[in-house]
């Protein structure tokens, strides 16, 4: 057991992190809503096969989807009732996915899985696997495949650092369900056959940290309050000092990193035996009248969330699912919560970015800024001018997204916009050219 | 309740830091108040005059040039960022006040519309605006540039004219006046803006503490600037302070090198151009026997797209793994 302050990285920046708005708010129970959406598409890969049919009768935890393949998961009802329709419904991406419509009767039966016979790591790797467990920091990577890793690890990284704005589920489940939290710990770090363990958890969470000073088997890293700290290859560079390699994966330096809230998904599956059928999201922004944590059961509509939070009030003008860094704008609250939401921000005039971008006047404060020490003013120029060849020649392959270079920007600029179209339109010509 | 109407929609992130390119280069023109005001104070009301005509006229020009092309008057009042009276204010600090008080107008619409408009408006330009508008007209009206008016404050006498400190320095070795009286401008000849340095570093820190420009730059081009000096007339030492006070150094290098348009993207870059910028205006100096500051920075404001394509920083993870431990 050990406490150290980690160290940081070079650039980054400093973001007024607004988190007093709901940082000692217990997080409450939303109440099961008359009706859900669950999308069948809530991780990264394939999306799942609708296993139900129209008119059919499902329990809360009854397996509604069924994973299509090895990157994919199972999606579970989280409500007890009849299913009134599977339709297309456009998704905040602007994609139609396949959701599932289930009209709540509120009898609250619960389907469980049985329970587990040993612990070993295949056997914890395959109840992971059938709970329809992804990482819920925002990626929605199936943990099981993350679990299963072609060399041996050395590190398993908890990521608390939670350095968006705003948000605050990841610091209040830390503080409620500390030994929750430790226990998925240890059937992950045993399903991986890991000893070396470091939670790493932003100073500006001194509660948090206090709370798991108490583990012996674990390392608490505090973490410099530096945007973007959360990220995969900053966080292992400042707890282990290991860089993943351009173009690799953590695994690559014998690290897995893991969410909070994945932890406590392990934990309820492999101990309470309950498949993943809630998550917990921080409501706030100006625009909300009483920001709140909750935990919502899967599928329920933003609009039910924001009116149990007091409603919006009228000068919103910016809705995001996320954080405010990297989460997405949407154009309404007819969405449905999904595994990896974290947050429904509701921003006013005053705090969310309205401004028109200007001229680049050259100050270099994108380069400076930026973690991966890209210089986006270049790839944003290149893309402009649809030269993609010299925005990939400047790393664009190499962005996190982050949105450090466009929140330091004084001419408003649009860069980390063009530099996910030079992404995808990178992607596009390597797989033409195969 | 909640207005889809009103919903803005757009790519993360969706919080911005709170200052724009208004705000520091108005920040910029506040940080050149204090050496105006004392260039007023030393020079009288006819100085005054020049700024005010230098930056009006900038101003004018940008305007005039926008409506040319088409901009409709609130656009234009709307998208005004003060770029121009930086340019306009820092022009009209080179100039004497033996100088016709047409001339910042000439110098202005060359700048902006020739150099900053011509090539694209604010942020395209490829050489800073206030040092050609300046180079302009020291060319134009090379009768009056080769004489400087010392200012009468503090000091026994007539106005007078004659060359100015710098020249003196590099044509006859040593000076009379004490780096003192340099640092302060008591009788020192030369333009309205770069007479009191006191004044220039008191702008300069303001810029650093609000982090618009970085301070370390400027100071190593001062700094070279100096060493190389001391270099050229056979190490001896006397030479750094005075090469520094006299002439316009401070305010070339705290607030014409550090334009945010004219300088590399890259830190290696701009140590490169800082220094490379020193060893020029020393050099150039020596040669000449004239304050050339103005000439150096347009040279190496050429030299910066070389210096951006070809220094490209590596990205994080990009050197080999470590050994572990």
């Amino acid at each position: 057991m050990s406490i150290r302050k980690a160290k940081g990285y070079r650039y980054g920046i400093h973001i007024p992190d607004m988190k007093d708005l709901t940082k000692d708010k217990p997080i409450e129970q939303f109440p099961a809503p008359k009706k859900v959406y669950i999308s069948l598409s809530q991780h990264i890969g394939a999306p799942a096969n609708a296993c139900v049919e129209v008119g059919e009768y499902v329990k809360k935890g009854q397996l509604i989807g069924k994973e299509n393949g090895v990157v994919s998961a199972n999606v579970y009802s989280s409500v007890c009732g009849t299913i009134v329709a599977i339709e297309d419904i456009v998704n905040d991406m602007g994609q139609k996915q396949k959701y599932v419509v289930i009209e709540n009767d509120f009898s609250n039966e619960e389907i469980l899985f049985d329970n587990i016979k040993d612990f070993e790591p295949s056997t914890l790797i395959a109840r992971i696997r059938e709970a329809g467990i992804v990482g819920l920091g925002g990626a929605g990577f199936p943990t099981a495949v993350k679990l299963t890793p072609k060399n041996q690890l050395e590190y398993l990284i908890i990521n608390g650092a939670e350095c968006e704005p705003y948000l605050n589920c990841d610091n209040r489940l830390m503080l409620e369900r500390t030994d929750d939290i430790y226990k998925g710990i240890c059937y992950v770090a045993k399903a991986l056959n890991i000893t070396k363990i470091i939670i790493g958890i932003e100073a500006n969470k001194p509660e948090a940290i206090h709370a798991f000073k108490c583990f012996n088997d674990l390392d608490v890293a505090i973490l410099k309050k530096q945007y973007p700290m959360g990220s995969e290859k900053h966080l292992i560079y400042c707890t282990t000092g290991r860089k993943v390699p351009v173009g690799k994966m953590p695994f690559d330096v014998g690290v897995c990193v893991q969410n909070i809230k994945t932890m406590i998904a392990c934990y309820e599956a492999i101990d309470l035996n309950k498949p993943l059928t809630e998550g917990v999201l921080t409501v706030s922004g100006n625009g909300v009248n009483e920001p709140k944590n909750l935990k919502v059961p899967l599928g329920t509509s933003f609009n039910e969330i924001v009116e149990f939070c007091g409603g919006a009030k009228d000068n919103v003008v910016k809705v995001i699912a996320g954080g405010p860094m990297m989460g997405r704008a949407l154009i309404g609250l007819n969405q449905f919560t999904r595994k990896t939401d974290s947050g429904i921000l509701l921003l006013t005039n005053t705090e969310a970015n309205t401004n028109e971008p200007t001229n680049c006047i050259n100050c270099a404060k994108c380069a400076n800024n930026c973690p991966m020490r890209l210089m986006p003013m270049f790839i944003e120029q290149f893309t402009l001018i649809g030269d993609y060849k010299s925005a990939e020649k400047y790393g664009a392959m190499n962005c996190i997204e982050c949105g450090s270079c466009s929140f330091n920007c004084p001419a408003r600029r649009t860069l980390v916009q063009s530099i996910q179209t030079a992404k995808a339109k990178i992607k596009e010509m390597k797989q033409n050219a195969k | 309740m909640l207005n889809n109407n009103l919903l803005k929609y757009s790519s993360s992130p969706h919080i911005k830091a709170p200052h724009g390119t208004k705000w520091i280069m108005l920040n910029v023109c506040i940080a050149l108040l204090p050496a105006c005001i004392m260039g007023v104070i030393y020079f009288g009301l006819y100085a005054l005059l020049l700024l005010a005509l230098s930056v009006l006229s900038a101003v004018l020009a940008e305007v005039i040039f926008l409506l040319c092309i088409g901009k409709k008057f609130n656009e234009i009042i709307k998208s005004f960022d003060f770029t121009s009276c930086v340019t306009g204010l820092l022009m009209g600090m080179t100039l004497g006040t033996n100088y016709p008080w047409y001339s910042p107008i000439f110098g202005s619409f060359f700048a902006i519309i020739v150099v900053k408009m011509l090539f694209g408006g604010t942020g395209k330009n490829l050489v800073n605006p206030a040092i050609a508008g300046r180079i302009f007209i020291f060319i134009s009206f090379q009768s009056v540039v080769a004489e400087w008016v010392t200012p009468t404050l503090f000091t026994t006498g007539e106005i007078t004219t004659g060359a100015t400190a710098l020249v003196n320095l590099l044509e006859n070795g040593l000076l009379s006046i004490s780096n003192f009286n340099l640092f302060f401008g008591i009788g020192v000849a030369g333009c309205i803006g770069e007479t009191c340095k006191i004044a220039l570093l008191v702008g300069a820190i303001y810029l650093a503490i609000l982090k618009i420009i970085d301070i370390r730059y400027p100071l190593i081009y001062v700094a070279v600037t100096g060493l190389f000096t001391v270099c050229l007339n056979g190490f001896n030492f006397e030479y750094f302070l005075p090469s520094i006070l006299s002439g316009g150094l401070i305010i070339g290098a705290f607030f014409m090198a550090t334009d945010y348009v004219t300088t590399p993207n890259t830190k290696l870059g701009n140590y490169i151009y800082f220094i490379l910028l020193g060893l020029i205006t020393a050099g150039l100096r020596q040669a000449t026997k004239m304050e050339v500051i103005s000439f150096a920075i347009m040279l190496m404001n050429l030299v910066i797209p070389l210096l951006d394509k070809f220094i490209i920083p590596k990205p994080f993870g990009y050197k080999k793994q470590r050994e572990v431990k």
